[in-house]
């Protein structure tokens, strides 16, 4: 069986738990309650003919007090940095995050989850700022933990890098 | 070897008829028996003596039938099994093992479940069934699992953090939007569990924490939590160096604020 585990990094917020709540069980919770430490949930998913089990890490978000713990990360085989689109500085931060995360774990396939689109009026990110996280290399998806939209192709497409068969 | 100091103590309340919460401390070592060496003594002292693995878990008989008490005893002695057949050779885990613990852990937790259900079949009655939140720190590690109501807190610089969420009726009609906090707070079935080992649903949740030198982690039962608000432990674990002192006000002000049920609580302190 192929087990890959998989950490969700970002600032505090960004909804990181309630996309693993979301791809896994279905549901979205109204009630904010942030992560200590990290909760580990799991899910199989099918890749061609492989079926993959994916060990989500879900880390306590960066805030003002503490940064992401490089001990977390380390043994991961994919990322999802997960970004606010109603917050601009957790776009901001995102290349921070990412500096520290190689150091820690050097270079594997990441993804961002550009989350809360169903917040349309509340929404900060240009089409501008999309791209240029794009010209760095790396793959996103705009999500939203709530209605469900871009959550599976998401996660599927992270699962689908870690055996290098994502398109990009 | 970081030093870890902890204390439980446990209380049938001031209504209860008996009491249905356990809890556990157990320090795990190495088994190494040294026959006969050239090594002077002083260059074996201290090798040995340091426990490798610390395991701490709190449990709560459901219902306040019979069977309570068994449930939370049968699934502390269970774990312990588990644990002490297979931790204690771990030092540091890799990430890949820390998925085999976790299923493994989780496994142990469904077979309690299992056994509690087999051991009722043919009687009346609901199962007895119990809540468990169990965590086993391999340093700096702090494993997490967790089923039911009672809580794990974290303790860093002063702030105090809560692990792990009630998974109860009222939290979940919460959570999905369904019930506001008051509505939750009148509302009879909230305080049912959403899952229980034993119970209707079981949904383990698992987790981990890394500490540092100063950290406290402190695990109790629903006794505490009900007469007990969360700015008000933080206070009482002020002083988390002294664990016994601090267990002892924790119960004790759970019973003077009424004591309506059975409490356990662990504190453990890992000593700067």
């Amino acid at each position: 069986m192929i087990q890959k585990k998989i950490c969700m990094v970002g600032v505090f917020g960004t909804g990181k738990t309630c996309l693993v709540q979301q791809f896994v069980h279905s549901i979205f919770s109204v009630k904010y309650l942030s992560t200590v430490g990290v909760k580990i949930d799991r899910k199989e998913v099918q890749v061609g003919d492989q079926t993959v089990t994916l060990m989500l890490w879900d880390l306590e978000g960066r805030d003002g007090t503490h940064d992401v713990s490089p001990s977390y990360i380390r043994g991961a085989h994919g990322l999802i940095y997960v970004v606010d689109g109603t917050r601009r500085e957790t776009l901001d931060q995102l290349h921070e995050i990412r500096e520290m995360v190689r150091g820690a774990v050097g270079e594997i396939p990441s993804v961002v989850a550009v989350n809360k689109i169903d917040l349309v009026e509340e929404w900060k990110l240009t089409d501008a700022d999309e791209a240029a996280v794009q010209s760095r290399g790396l793959q996103h998806f705009r999500t939203s933990a709530k209605t469900g939209a871009g959550v599976e192709e998401t996660f599927k497409w992270l699962a689908e890098a870690t055996l290098g068969k994502a398109e990009a | 070897m970081q030093a870890i100091d902890s204390f439980g103590l446990t209380d049938k309340g001031n209504v209860r008829p008996s009491n249905q919460d356990n809890f556990l401390i157990v320090d795990i070592h190495r088994s190494v028996d040294i026959r006969h060496s050239s090594l002077s003594a002083d260059a074996l002292a201290n090798r040995f003596g340091s426990a490798d693995a610390h395991l701490f878990v709190v449990a709560d008989g459901v219902g306040g039938g019979p069977g309570g008490d068994q449930a939370s005893e049968g699934a502390i002695a269970a774990l312990l099994k588990y644990v002490s057949e297979t931790v204690g050779c771990f030092n540091r885990l890799e990430s890949s093992k820390e998925h085999d613990l976790f299923e493994r852990l989780e496994e142990t937790v469904r077979d309690v479940d299992q056994s509690l259900r087999e051991e009722h079949a043919g009687k009346r009655g609901p199962a007895p069934a119990t809540t468990l939140t169990m965590v086993l720190l391999i340093w700096p590690r702090a494993y997490l699992v967790h089923v039911g109501d009672s809580r794990a807190y974290v303790r860093r610089r002063g702030r105090l953090q809560q692990m792990t969420r009630d998974q109860t009726i009222g939290e979940y009609m919460i959570s999905m939007g369904a019930w506001t906090e008051e509505q939750a707070a009148r509302a009879r079935p909230a305080a049912a569990l959403s899952s229980a080992i034993g119970g209707t649903e079981l949904h383990p949740v698992v987790g981990l924490v890394d500490l540092e030198p100063g950290d406290s982690i402190m695990l109790c039962t629903d006794g505490l939590t009900k007469h007990v608000a969360n700015d008000r432990i933080e206070t009482l674990m002020e002083q988390p160096e002294d664990v016994q002192a601090v267990t002892r006000n924790l119960v004790s002000e759970a019973l003077a604020a009424g004591g309506s049920d059975n409490v356990a609580v662990i504190v453990v302190t890992a000593r700067k």
